[in-house]
């Protein structure tokens, strides 16, 4: 994709330029989308995406340009733009040369060992066994009469990058994933309600031996029927147990976010300047693990090209690091923790999360968090919710919700909402089950949308205001 | 390869494999210039585009697409595609019979000023703002431009090209007087840099956001209204929903089955023109090459025509408008070129409210029903003098609405619409509307 000449001209002339820090950033993926309707293919698409992002640091002030021509005449072009422009639009005196940038760069290359490889590659099943495989899922979803449509969805992404810097770093990594999603809707004489379950993976095709479509099609399905049954949620402050898996997505979006030097450094979390205090229960340890084998959100190395790292944020209930990318760092001075990511070369990286869980706790069985609870609900499946960045107040959507009543499992209730601040709720877990679960999603930030795991295991928060329906 | 050797490249193997294709390569150019204390802080300079195919095998379609213009990347685009069709259903998709479409440039060398005078002109918008003592903040200062290129051709003749864009300067300030504080935003639009003017941007944005300092709550109840072209602008998207063919084949569209029926005032006339001379969305075709053609929508209150692709007219049995709209990387579409309001006798109102912004249509309409509930800001008119209010939401049904629109305004404001779409607005003044306030 790119030679070390054109590579070295480049960061070259952004030196020369007066920028501080230049980094070029380069990507090829491959993408195939398919998706049937009750078993027939309503789109099938296929796609090249190729690209180039220049980042130019002058201080901590950051210009970034993307272009998908790679040629070295274009290249050179998107360098002298950027360049150009800081002198043109600043006036302060940037744009000196600066001799450290003139010397030539010695780099030093690295690649991807292929830490989370694909064992069945795309290659080897033709798309008529895709095809098979989502009607597998549709069938396996056709355990009730009430199941009126049943959508399903197979990605499959493959994408090489190469990220080049001043510094003298050659990173390539090369990163294979793909997902298989059921959405379900079901419906009887009065309502309709649908579901969505959808496992991914940093693997190729072998997903399927480890979540058989079938499977994924009758857990929407059951989730939907569920929902169909279920009474109205009452609205109250009790007791919660959050279900495993996605039930992290809260703590991802009401504490990650906040913990990320994206908000840390601007000053616009109310977790800044919190390193070394208790922020949490002492039940509680989070984990931001972008090493986990296999993990939806895993890579080798960052799109900063800094290889991925188990950073540990929360220990015992004491906020012990922040999500650093290198911008991050040269503004807060925390070392960075491999957290660099990006949707894809139209977007500059910034600090994001990469599988993002809660450790296991002590309470070996999760049946064990019921007891004593004499009214309260169990959150088991978590769906949307919106959060306020700066204070962490959100409110989330239960998508399976059961009421827990004398220490016991009762009836379904649906339409739930879990409402709260995100660094008040993580100080009032009492109990963490040991039955650690993660699950993927797609985390939209500054930086565009990129795949995530959360997870936690099954816990309990003493009081939670749960909204119910009107 | 370039897009016009990829394409003829892609053609060439289609046509060996016994397949129908369409070619279709598009770039864009972007260069947005954002300032924030009086220098640029933020500078997006991109360039992206690829080019997509559309086979046609047995009448079933397939898509595939690529940035990178090699040809193993080629090869694979043409062997996904292919292999995608025949995933499908039986069908019985055709692609239109082409022609030569020639190469046009209708951009000219609007855009080619130098980095340096767009730089200062993004400058003097925010510092001229920031000079009036009224504005607290500025959120956003934006000088912003994007260029397109266009390159079509199909198995069964298609062969063309075009070139088009625009610029434009867009603010964001917060303005304060006594405890009144309010944000408002606001743009001015064209095809050559040089007819944009930061003085005059500034200017029209302090009048338009600084009107509504020392708004009071407006009292509940039904008032005669003119929406402003602004406001009118988000009334035209939302019934272009209804007027897509799209809608129409999918059954999602209120206005199927009433062509040549009345469906709003008579005073209301409105057109979709991509021949329109020095346009914004103007184009010679549409991307399956179906020459540029004035469509009449809606005429003196009569439902003339939907938008259409070939796809959407022979589903519905309607004539194709040559409306179809893709990118090299999606499936194929409808959407409008220029849609403009023709011009009215112009509004009076002496007393009533002129709604002047609407908040949350997004999320405040639905498409389907035309029903629509949002929050606006306006002034109220009492005996030819207007004062600020606010606070108050406006439901409406957008279908009851144009039967009640009395007077089409002179004025006219260019927008961006959806799909690449151009909206040319002018105020509307309705009979009567519900208000509810304090």
């Amino acid at each position: 994709m790119l030679t070390p000449a054109t590579a070295e001209t480049v960061l070259r002339r952004a030196r020369q330029g007066g920028a501080d820090f230049a980094e070029l950033y380069l990507e090829r993926w491959r993408r195939r989308t398919l998706r049937t309707i009750d078993g027939e293919v309503e789109d099938a698409v296929s796609a090249i995406e190729q690209g180039a992002g220049l980042r130019l640091f002058f201080g901590t002030d950051v210009v970034y340009a993307y272009t998908n021509d790679l040629s070295d005449s274009a290249l050179g072009e998107l360098t002298d733009t950027l360049v150009r422009l800081r002198g043109s639009g600043d006036g302060s005196g940037n744009g000196s040369v600066d001799a450290r940038g003139a010397g030539g760069l010695d780099l030093r290359r690295q690649s991807a060992r292929g830490l989370h490889a694909p064992s069945v590659a795309f290659e080897q099943q033709p798309k008529r066994w895709r095809l098979e495989r989502l009607r597998e899922l549709d069938a396996g979803a056709r355990i009730d009469p009430a199941v009126k449509q049943v959508e399903g969805r197979l990605l499959e992404w493959e994408q090489d990058v190469v990220v080049v810097n001043s510094e003298g770093d050659w990173v390539e990594d090369r990163r294979v994933r793909t997902r298989c999603a059921a959405s379900v809707i079901a419906s009887d004489a009065d309502q309709t309600q649908t579901a969505f379950v959808g496992p991914g993976l940093s693997v190729g095709l072998e997903f399927f031996d480890r979540y058989p479509a079938a499977t994924i099609g009758a857990t929407a399905a059951q989730r939907a029927l569920t929902n169909l049954r279920a009474k109205p949620a009452p609205a109250g402050t009790m007791p919660v147990v959050i279900g495993s898996g996605f039930g992290g997505v809260i703590f991802h979006e009401a504490l990650g976010h906040l913990v990320e030097t994206t908000m840390v450094a601007r000053r616009a979390s109310v977790l800044s300047d919190k390193l070394g205090e208790r922020i949490a229960s002492n039940v509680v340890s989070y984990v931001d693990d972008g090493t986990t084998p296999n993990g939806w959100g895993s890579s080798e190395y960052d799109d900063e090209g800094m290889p991925t790292q188990r950073t540990v944020l929360i220990d015992k209930g004491v906020l012990t690091s922040y999500m650093v990318d290198r911008w991050g760092a040269l503004k807060t001075g925390y070392a960075r923790t491999g957290s660099g990511r990006r949707e894809n070369y139209t977007y500059a990286p910034t600090s994001r999360m990469r599988n993002t869980f809660i450790l296991p706790g002590e309470v070996a069985d999760p049946q064990e968090l019921f007891q004593g609870i004499g009214f309260g609900l169990y959150a088991k499946a978590m769906g949307g919710g919106q959060v306020k960045p700066g204070s962490g107040e959100y409110n989330f959507a239960v998508t399976e919700g059961y009421i827990i009543r004398d220490g016991e499992l009762a009836e379904p209730v649906r339409s739930a909402l879990l409402v709260g601040k995100g660094p008040d709720t993580i100080q009032k877990v009492d109990a963490v089950a040991g039955d650690l679960a993660t699950e993927p999603g797609m985390c939209g930030s500054m930086s565009g949308s990129v795949p995530v795991e959360v997870g936690q295991p099954h816990l309990r928060v003493s009081e939670l205001v749960v909204g119910g329906e009107a | 390869m370039t897009f016009e050797t990829a394409k003829d490249f892609l053609l060439r193997r289609a046509r060996e494999r016994g397949v129908e294709a369409e070619v279709l390569g598009t770039s864009e150019r972007e260069l947005t210039l954002s300032a924030d204390g009086g220098r640029v802080e933020e500078i997006t300079h991109a360039r992206r585009g690829g080019v997509g195919v559309r086979v046609v095998d047995d009448g079933r379609v397939g898509y595939a697409s690529s940035e990178a213009l090699d040809a193993t990347s080629l090869e694979w685009v043409l062997d996904e595609a292919i292999e995608n069709a025949g995933l499908q259903p039986a069908g019985e998709a055709a692609l239109v019979s082409g022609r030569p479409l020639g190469r046009h440039d209708l951009l000219g060398e609007g855009l080619s000023a130098e980095i340096e005078a767009k730089s200062q002109a993004i400058v003097s918008l925010e510092n001229s703002l920031r000079d009036d003592s009224r504005v607290d903040a500025v959120f956003v200062a934006r000088y912003s431009e994007s260029e397109s290129e266009a390159v079509l051709g199909s198995t069964t003749g298609a062969d063309g090209g075009y070139r088009n864009g625009y610029g434009y300067l867009m603010a964001m300030p917060v303005m304060k007087q006594g405890d009144s504080i309010k944000q408002g935003a606001d743009f001015d639009i064209a095809k050559e840099f040089h007819e944009l003017d930061p003085t005059r941007t500034s200017q029209s944005i302090l009048d338009r956001v600084g009107r509504h300092l020392g708004a009071t709550p407006l009292a509940t109840g039904r008032y005669r209204a003119v929406f402003e072209p602004e406001v009118t602008t988000v009334i035209v998207q939302l019934l272009l929903m209804s007027l897509s063919g799209k809608a129409v084949a999918e059954g999602k569209s209120r206005l199927a089955g009433r062509l040549g029926e009345r469906i709003a005032s008579e005073l209301l006339g409105l057109v979709d023109d991509p021949t329109l001379e020095r346009g914004l969305a103007s184009r010679p075709f549409d991307v399956e090459g179906t020459p540029a053609q004035r469509t009449e929508l809606i005429e003196r209150g009569v439902l003339r025509s939907f938008l259409h692709n070939s796809d959407t007219a022979r589903r519905t049995g309607q004539a194709n408008t040559g409306n179809a709209s893709r990118s090299y990387a999606s499936t194929l579409g409808v959407s409008g070129s220029n849609v403009l309001i023709e011009a009215g006798a112009g509004t009076a109102l002496a007393d009533g409210l002129i709604v002047t912004d609407l908040m949350g249509v997004h999320a405040g309409a639905n498409p389907i029903s035309g029903d629509v509930s949002v929050q606006g800001l306006g002034l109220r008119v009492e005996g030819g003098e207007g004062r600020p209010v606010e606070n108050f939401a406006v439901s409406f049904n957008l279908f009851r609405l144009l039967e009640q629109i009395e007077a089409v305004g002179t004025d006219l404001v260019w927008r961006p619409g959806l799909g690449g779409s151009i909206i040319g607005a002018r105020s509307l003044q309705l009979d009567a509307l519900s208000f509810a306030g304090a």
